[in-house]
This record gives structure tokens, sequence and C-alpha cells, in this order.
């Protein structure tokens, strides 16, 4: 995925599936993964949300495992449109059932799913959207970790432990896998202004340059 | 055969001061001497850090790697220099052949490797990492334990002024601590089939204090409170050795190699002010003071060649239909280049006597040249000069350094010690060349040496 001159090219896209309870971490990766790639120059990148898509792509979809399948077989439908066409597509939805996360893998080539794995208490603790005080609060059923259950990937890509991890940590060991895999190249970092001044202060100081 | 492999590499050791000055302070690499084979360590061309040891563990000319020293040209326009970190390392180095393998790999502060990337094992990158906030180790976790074993780790000695002496040689021995240390918690800790460790300080040493210990410097001092410095920080590093050493087996091959040696430094060749002195450069205007070359306004329209400082220079021709503003036409390419040489290698110095300047065209010494290399590569006195890429100075030969400290420059051999299980043939030996060391690794691991290595083993 990258030409002579180093510079990654898109004639291959790849998926990075996030699966984990809601708050375990899916949707702020998934941004700071993007980020990452797009700082390493990779400029075709798509975020599928599962809180934006049941607005758009899914609206009217409920929260029964039938509904929940169809959403999840609607991301993954897209996700391997965007890659096959060269996109890097990042989905990050709960999606809780392995048999159509399986059905989603079977079907994309390039996949590479990431367990955002973080214990339920946490999720609840940190409860971002507020729904989970809902739920226990019988306001909302068939929430995914209490009254639905979440079935953890057996051999995902990339295991996370959130409640562990920084942030960076685990982006980095995303950014590990896909080199590993062949998807990106390896350590295509670019150093800031501000770094190769330092670094560049450093060799004229010794005598390099 | 052996089980492990361990290289210690100290950047710009010489074979005279290990090998004769002072073998009989070093007990730890002498006994490596005794019970193995050593020798000078023939580098690259340039004998500088990179590529020099990107070469040692590819074993891959420059030509070949497509790096011609620490900043590279990105393209034909006339400033942008990259730096040529581990992104551009395009073969294969040891660690990546060995990780493959499955075999485990530690490398440590071994120049060009950062950013970092994943390995079968560790990594600690080298001084082309900004600071110890940027990615430095693999994998991450690993940055967290070097901070538990040595508290703030240090990447390189980064207060190089040079009126600042003491406190410079407290960086030094701060920095050679710690990098020791964690080889040792890393030897003693890690599963390793193969171990690599770079210690820059003794390069930085001898840059900063080579003319307090050499009476044939021209800035030699008799008796300074350093006399010793160099001397006695062999031997410290000798005992940090000595400790990695200690925690070895029978099975395990211990190789200690430096990328290039060093010498005394005369003094300066202004290598822009000798090509305006000859009409190769034409400024549109000229600086008021010292100026660095990229901050000078060039006439690229009137400007046949321009030079790199540095230990050693690089002169690129200005090309028409290759640079932006080319002057050259490519049909008397080779002339002008020609008559570049001999000008360059009639050089004197402030006495009227010819410093012994060697300049090489690259198609003569590589293979290929890959990337785009110097149009010649320059040795001023044969590295007994550096070269001074600034403007202004008034004069071709300096005393004055542009940047960085002017003790000692490089030279073109190393040194290499190798202690082996059943090693045949011990004693001193010829011929050993930098790119001789990979394949060797690999026949001690008793695994196959890719047909594109370019170095022999030394058995």
């Amino acid at each position: 995925m990258q030409d002579s001159k180093g510079t990654p090219t898109s004639d291959r896209g790849f998926t990075i599936w996030f699966t984990g309870l809601s708050g375990s971490g899916k949707s702020t990766l998934s941004r700071l993964v993007e980020a990452e790639l797009r700082s390493r120059r990779f400029t075709k990148i798509e975020i599928l949300d599962g809180d934006m898509v049941r607005t758009h792509l899914s609206k009217g979809l409920g929260f029964t495992r039938e509904d929940r399948d169809t959403n999840i077989k609607r991301i993954g439908f897209v996700c391997n449109l965007l890659s096959r066409n060269g996109v890097i597509a990042i989905a990050a939805a709960i999606s809780p059932y392995r048999e159509v996360r399986d059905f989603i893998r079977k079907d994309i080539v390039d996949f590479v799913e990431v367990f955002c794995h973080c214990p339920l208490s946490v999720c609840i603790e940190r409860d971002v959207k507020g729904l989970y005080k809902k739920a226990i609060a019988g306001e909302i059923k068939n929430y995914t970790g209490l009254d639905d259950p979440y079935e953890p990937p057996l051999n995902p890509e990339v295991v996370l432990e959130t409640d562990k991890e920084t942030p960076e940590e685990s982006v980095s060991k995303i950014m590990h896998k896909l080199e590993m895999l062949g998807y990106i190249p390896a350590g295509e970092a670019i150093y800031t202004e501000e770094e190769e001044e330092k670094v560049k202060k450093r060799l004229e100081g010794w005598g390099y340059l | 055969m052996a089980k492990k492999v361990l290289i210690i590499g100290l950047d710009c050791a010489p074979p005279g001061l290990v090998f004769d000055r002072w073998k009989h302070l070093l007990p730890s690499l002498r006994g490596l001497m005794e019970e193995g084979i050593y020798g000078k360590l023939e580098s690259t061309i340039p004998p500088i850090t990179i590529p020099a040891w990107t070469s040692m563990v590819t074993s891959k000319n420059p030509g070949t790697l497509g790096f011609y020293g620490i900043r590279n040209r990105q393209d034909y326009s006339y400033d942008k220099m990259i730096f040529a970190n581990s992104v551009y390392v395009k073969e294969d180095t040891l660690w990546d052949i060995l990780s493959r393998k499955g075999k485990k790999v530690v490398a440590m502060a071994v120049p060009q490797t950062y950013p970092p990337k994943p390995v079968n094992g560790c990594m600690i990158t080298c001084f082309l990492t900004p600071d110890t906030n940027s990615r430095y180790t693999y994998p991450d976790s690993l940055k967290r334990e070097i901070q538990s074993w040595v508290g703030e780790y240090m990447l390189d000695v980064d207060n190089f002024r040079t009126e600042e002496k003491e406190e410079l040689l407290k960086q030094i021995y701060q920095m050679t601590e710690k990098q020791f240390n964690v080889a040792l918690h890393l030897l003693k800790e890690k599963e390793w089939d193969f171990f690599m460790m770079v210690q820059m300080g003794v390069d930085r040493i001898h840059h900063a204090f080579w003319k307090f210990s050499d009476p044939s410097h021209a800035q030699y001092v008799p008796g300074s409170k350093y006399e010793h410095a160099i001397r006695d920080y062999y031997i410290y590093v000798d005992q940090k050795v000595g400790e990695l050493l200690s925690h070895l087996d029978d099975e395990t091959a211990v190789l200690v190699a430096s990328d290039h040696g060093a010498k005394a430094m005369v003094g300066g060749i202004c290598v822009n002010e000798w090509l305006m002195k000859n009409g190769y450069l034409q400024l549109k205007q000229k600086p008021s003071g010292i100026t660095p070359f990229a901050k000078v306004q060039v006439d690229w329209e009137k400007t046949v060649a321009w030079g790199e400082g540095g230990y050693y220079s690089r002169i690129f021709l200005n090309v028409k239909g290759r640079e932006p503003q080319g002057l050259v036409s490519p049909s008397d390419y080779e002339r002008v280049r020609e008559e570049l040489r001999k000008g360059l290698e009639a050089i004197t110095d402030d006495h009227g006597v010819n410093i012994g300047t060697k300049a090489y065209k690259p198609e003569e010494i590589y293979k290929e040249a890959r990337n785009i290399p110097p149009d010649l590569i320059v040795y001023f006195g044969n590295l007994s000069w550096r070269s001074v890429g600034s403007i202004g100075h008034g004069s071709i030969v300096t005393f004055e350094n542009d940047t960085g400290p002017d003790d000692a420059n490089h030279d073109t051999h190393g040194i290499f010690i190798m202690k082996a299980p059943g090693l045949k043939n011990k004693g001193q030996r010829d011929g050993l060349k930098i790119l001789d060391v990979a394949p060797t690794v690999l026949s001690l691991l008793g695994m196959d040496v890719p047909k594109d290595m370019e170095g022999r083993i030394i058995e």
C-alpha cells in the first residue's frame, strides 16, 4: 500500500471492526485510529459509528435480535463496498452477537476485528450517554450487558483492555497489528516541525550536519 | 554454532585505542580478543553512523540502501532534505529476518531504528528519536518498564555546548549508565536469541574531548583535567561490558563492533566558500556574518555546484533538466564533475600544503545508487578535516567550527571482536568489512544467509 515515494496508495482497503459493550471506548478509539491513519498520509477513511448509522442507514430498526442483526449486516455491507474500493472502513458498533460478526468476516476479505474489552462495571461507571442508568431503572429494555447478552469474539485480531490501557496504547496496538498484517507500512511516522527541529539541533550539535 | 548472539556496538571506537593504546586497561574487551578473533573493520563510504550501522545489520552497502548520510535529498529541489529514519529502511535487517524465523530479538539504541517497528521481541530506538515523549520502544509497554528500571531514559546527550565540559562529561556517563542498566535488565529478563545494543557515548566523548588526550591534535594542551577523560570512559565502558558478559553462558557468541573509527580533527574546509572562490557557486547577496548555507540567497541560475557540511562533504551539481534551475548541461556533466574532483583534491591548508583530499564518484564505489546520491563524496584531508557548509568565514580553511565540537573526525576503520563457541584460528584478522557482520550472525545461529547479502561470513 505504498508507492515508490513512500506515499500510501489506496488500491486496497480494509475494515477495522470495533466490537464491545456500550461505553467500552469504540467511538473514541475509532476516531483516534482515523486520526493516526490520516497522520500517516492515508486519506480515504470512513467511520461507520453505530449510533450514527441508526439515525440514517438503519433508521426505524429497534433492538430485537433480528433488528440488531439487520443493523450490523447493513454496516457490514457498506464496509465491504468501501474497503473493496480502496477505502479504510472503520465500524464502531456494539455488534453483540458472534454469529453475525462472523457472517460479516466471511464477507469482507480484509477484516480486522478489534475487541474493546472492558468490564461491565467500568462501562456502567463511565455511562457516557446516561443509558445504563436508564436501563438499570428499567426505562430501556434489551440493553446489551444487562438484559441482552454480549458475546465476546473468540479470535479477534486485536484485544484491547480499555480499562487498563491509555487510548494511545490501544491505538498503538491496533496500528502494530495493521503493520504486522501488512495493511499499512511499518512505522510510517513523520516528525512534527518541532520534533524535526529538535533532532536537527542535536545532529548539528554533534557535527553530523 | 551458537545458541544466542550478543552484539555490543561501540559507536566510533577506533582500533588504535582498543587494540593498542588502552588494551591493557580493558580486561573485558581484551578477554574477548584473547579468546576469539579481532581486527580492523572497514566501514562504509561514507564512514558515518548512518548509513554504517544499517549496512552492518543488513549487509547492504549505502548505495543499495539509498542512504548517503543522516539527511538525504528527498527530490531534486534545492532544499528538501529528509532524515534517514527507519521509515526509509527498505532492506531486511537482522531483526527482521530473525523475527520472521521465530527467533526472539532485542535491538537497543541501534541508529536508524526510530520510529520503532514491530519485532518478535523488543526494540528501543536511537538518537533520531525526538525525545522520550515519543514512541521510542516496541512494544509500548516497554517504556514503562524502562522508567521503572532507570527513571527517565536518555536517548542521547543533548547538552553539547562545548564550553560546559564538566556537565557534558556528566551527561555522557549518565546516558551510558542508564543504557547499560537497561541492557542488563533486558538481557536478564527478556527472552532473546539475538541481542544488539549500540552505545553512542563513545562517539560523543571522542567528539568533545579528543583534543585533551591526543598530543597530535593541534589544540592539545598537556596536563588538562580532561587529559584522561576518554581513557577513563573506556575503562568504565569496559566494566559495563564485563557486567553484561558475566550473565552469558558459553553457548552465546559475543561480538563487539564499531561503525567507524575516529581521528584527530585538524580543522574545517569551507566547501561553499571554495566553490564560490572558484566560480562554481554564486550568491544573490553575501550574508553579513557566518550564515548556514540553507539561509543564504543562492543565485541558482549561475550556480554549478554546492556542498553540504559534516564530517565529510557531499557535492551536488546543478544539472539542467534535473535541478529546477539547472545550469550544467548533461553532456557537460562528467567534464565538470571531473574538474571539481581535481580542484577539491588540490585544496591546501593555511601553509599551502596539499591536505590529501579524496573525492569519490558514487558509481565508482556502489554497484547501484538508490534514491538521490551526491555527485561527489569528499573526504577533506582524508577525513582529518571536516566540511564546513556555512558561508561568511572569509577563508577556505577555518579552525572555528560552524556547528558542534571540533575535536575528532570519523575514520574509515572501526573495530571487530568476536568470541564464539567452536571458533578456530583465534587471533588478529585482516580484511574484515562492516558488511560481513550480518552474514556472520546468521551463520552463528545456523541460519541461511540471504543471497543478496553483500558481505561474507567471518569464520
